[in-house]
C-alpha cells in the first residue's frame, strides 16, 4: 500500500512556491495513517525551502521513515534539488529515501550558497552546540556582520538549540538551520522594513512543550491545550523543572527577535504560536510530533538600530 | 574609600582567559560552559581569605546567552547569597552592554543582585535586583564608604533595630561588607562598607 502525502504550497503570491512549516500540515495529518506501507511526498510544486521547511521536512521524514517501509521524494526541476543538496539534507537523509533527483550529479556541481549561515545540522547534546555556535559565529564574522547581530543570532540559536536536546529526549534529536534572505520580510509591518531577514529554525522529536510543563504542577491550569502550554511557556521563569533560574532562554529569545522587529513561532502538537512582543496569534494545526521554532530577525541599517539598553544603569554611589 | 576595604585580599577571574583549565572563551553558551566556568569561579572565591573579593571580568567574552548566564552567575550569586563562601563576595566587571541583559535577567530571576563596575576602581552599580526599600540603604553604605549602624540609622532615619535589618539584608545577599566594633563606645556595633 502506498499512501500519497499531501502538500500546502501556495500558488500565488509572495510565499507562492515557498515550503513553509504550514506546507507540510497535511502531510504531518497523513503521516500517522502510514503503518509500514509506502510513502510518497510530491515536492514538485516547491521552488523555494526555507531553514522552517527543510527542519520540519527533516522531522517529518524522521517521523516517517521507521513506520514505513519506504519512504519516496518527487522533486522537478534542479533549483530545489541543488538547494536541498547545499543545505546537506541529501547527505542526511539521501540513502534513507527513494528519490528521483539525481544526487550524484549535484555534489558534483555542489558550491557555496551565499546566503546559507548554518546547513541543516542534526544534533543530540548539548555539548555539540558551542561548536556550532563558533562555526556560524565565525561565518558572520568574515560576513560583516556586526557584534549585536552576531551576539543575537548566536544567542537565540544556541538558547533554542539547548532547548531542543534538553527536553527532546528525541529519537534523532534535534535539527537546526539558520539562513539570510535579501528582501524577504516576515511578521508584522509588511512593507516598512527592506534589507536582510535572518531565519533561525530547529525541530526536535520529544515529548513536546505541553507534556515537559505537565511535569510541574503547577502549570496545570496553564497546560490544558497545546496552545496554552506554548503561550505560557514564552513566559519568563516557566520552566518543566520549575527551578528558580530555569525558563529564561525561550523569553529572552522572543525579547530579541521582537527587539529586531522580527518574531518567535512555536509548534508543538496541535498548537502553533507566534510571539511579535506586542501581541501572540495562536491556532490549531495538524500534530506536530515534539517541538518546533522559528524566529526571524530582520536586519536594519546601523542607523536604525535602538541604542545599547542602559536600564541596568543603576549607579550605588556617587561617581568618584 | 575605607582603609579596611583596600587591605581585604581580591583575586581577578578573566572569563574569557579562563583560568588555565580550558575553561575559557569569547562566546559563552550552554549550561554546561557555565558551569564549568562556575566551578572555575568558586575555586578561585574558596582560595581567598576571609572579607575577600573576587572580580569576574567578563569584559573579553563577546557574547552569552541567558543558559550561560544563568548557571555561570546567577547559581554563583545565590551561593555567595547561602553563605557558601561565607562572607567572600564577587564583584562583576562588565561594561553596560548588552551581554549584561542576560545576567540581569538570570539575577532577577533568582531575585538577587550584583554589584558591577565598569572597571576595577569605577562607579559601582548594581545589576539585577535589590528590593526597593533596600536601595536607600545601599546607596547610603557605598556613599559613606565605612559607616557604623549608629550613624546609617541616623542618616536614613530609622531605628537601631530596622537599620541593622536592613545591612544584614544587604549583607546576605552579598552587596557590603559588615564588622564588629567591639571597642565602641557604649558596647560592640556593627560597621558596613561597600565591596568596592
Amino acid at each position: 500500500m502506498s499512501t500519497q502525502l499531501e502538500l500546502n504550497v501556495r500558488r500565488k503570491g509572495a510565499m507562492s512556491g515557498v515550503l513553509t512549516i504550514g506546507s507540510l500540515d497535511p502531510a504531518f495529518a497523513m503521516a500517522r495513517e502510514v503503518e509500514g506501507g509506502m510513502a510518497v511526498l510530491d515536492l514538485s510544486a516547491v521552488e523555494f525551502v526555507e531553514p522552517a521547511g527543510l527542519c520540519g521536512l527533516a522531522s517529518l521524514l524522521e517521523f516517517l521513515i521507521p513506520r514505513s517501509r519506504l519512504v519516496g521524494l518527487r522533486f522537478s526541476g534542479h533549483n530545489v534539488t541543488a538547494y536541498l543538496e547545499r543545505m546537506n539534507f541529501f547527505k542526511i537523509f539521501g540513502h534513507r529515501v527513494e528519490t528521483n533527483a539525481d544526487v550524484a550529479a549535484l555534489e558534483e556541481r555542489r558550491r557555496g550558497n551565499p546566503g546559507t549561515l548554518q546547513e541543516l545540522i542534526n544534533f543530540h547534546s548539548e555539548g555539540e552546540i558551542p561548536g556550532i555556535i563558533n562555526r556560524i559565529s565565525e561565518i558572520l564574522t568574515n560576513k560583516d556582520y556586526r557584534l549585536r547581530e552576531r551576539a543575537a543570532i548566536c544567542a537565540t540559536l544556541s538558547e533554542i538549540c539547548a532547548n531542543a536536546v534538553e527536553h527532546g529526549r528525541s529519537p534523532f534529536g534535534a535539527y537546526a538551520a539558520v539562513q539570510a534572505y535579501q528582501h524577504i520580510v516576515s511578521g508584522p509591518r509588511r512593507g516598512e522594513r527592506q534589507g536582510e531577514e535572518v531565519l533561525v529554525a530547529i525541530a526536535d522529536g520529544g515529548v513536546g512543550v505541553r507534556e515537559t510543563l505537565l511535569r510541574n504542577p503547577a502549570y496545570v491550569e496553564h497546560t490544558g491545550s497545546d496552545n496554552d502550554a506554548l503561550r505560557h511557556a514564552l513566559k519568563m521563569g516557566v520552566s518543566g523543572t520549575g527551578e528558580v533560574g530555569r525558563g529564561g532562554g525561550l523569553a529572552v529569545v522572543g525579547q530579541i527577535a521582537t527587539r529586531a522587529g522580527g518574531s518567535l513561532s512555536l509548534r508543538s502538537g496541535s498548537g502553533r504560536v507566534t510571539y511579535y512582543g506586542d501581541r501572540t496569534n495562536s491556532r490549531n494545526v495538524p500534530d506536530f510530533p515534539g517541538a518546533f521554532v522559528r524566529v526571524s530577525l530582520p536586519r536594519k541599517a546601523a542607523s536604525s538600530q535602538p541604542p545599547a539598553v542602559s536600564k541596568s544603569k543603576k549607579p550605588i554611589a556617587k561617581s568618584r | 574609600m575605607a582603609e579596611e576595604a583596600q587591605s581585604r585580599a581580591h583575586a581577578v577571574y578573566d572569563v574569557a582567559l579562563g583560568g588555565g583549565d580550558g575553561a575559557g572563551g569569547k562566546l559563552m553558551v550552554t549550561r554546561g560552559t557555565g558551569r564549568r566556568v562556575r566551578e572555575a569561579l568558586g575555586e578561585v572565591l574558596e582560595s581567598l581569605a576571609g572579607g575577600g573579593v573576587l572580580y569576574v571580568d567578563v569584559r573579553g567574552v563577546e557574547l552569552m546567552d541567558y543558559s550561560f548566564a544563568d548557571e555561570a552567575l546567577g547559581i554563583l550569586a545565590s551561593r555567595v547569597a547561602a553563605g557558601e563562601y561565607g562572607d567572600r563576595r564577587v564583584v562583576l566587571v562588565e561594561e553596560d552592554r548588552e551581554l549584561l541583559e542576560n545576567i540581569e535577567a538570570s539575577l532577577r530571576q533568582r531575585s538577587l543582585a550584583m554589584v558591577r563596575v565598569d572597571e576595577p576602581g569605577a562607579t559601582p552599580e548594581i545589576v539585577g535586583e535589590v528590593p526597593e526599600h533596600l536601595v536607600e540603604t545601599l546607596q547610603a553604605i557605598y556613599d559613606a564608604g565605612s559607616i557604623s549602624n549608629a550613624d546609617l540609622a541616623a542618616r536614613l532615619g530609622v531605628n537601631h533595630t530596622a537599620c541593622n535589618n536592613r545591612a544584614t539584608r544587604l549583607f546576605k545577599l552579598g552587596l557590603i561588607h559588615r564588622r564588629k566594633n567591639t571597642a565602641a563606645p557604649g558596647g560592640r556595633q556593627y560597621f558596613y562598607e561597600g565591596i568596592v
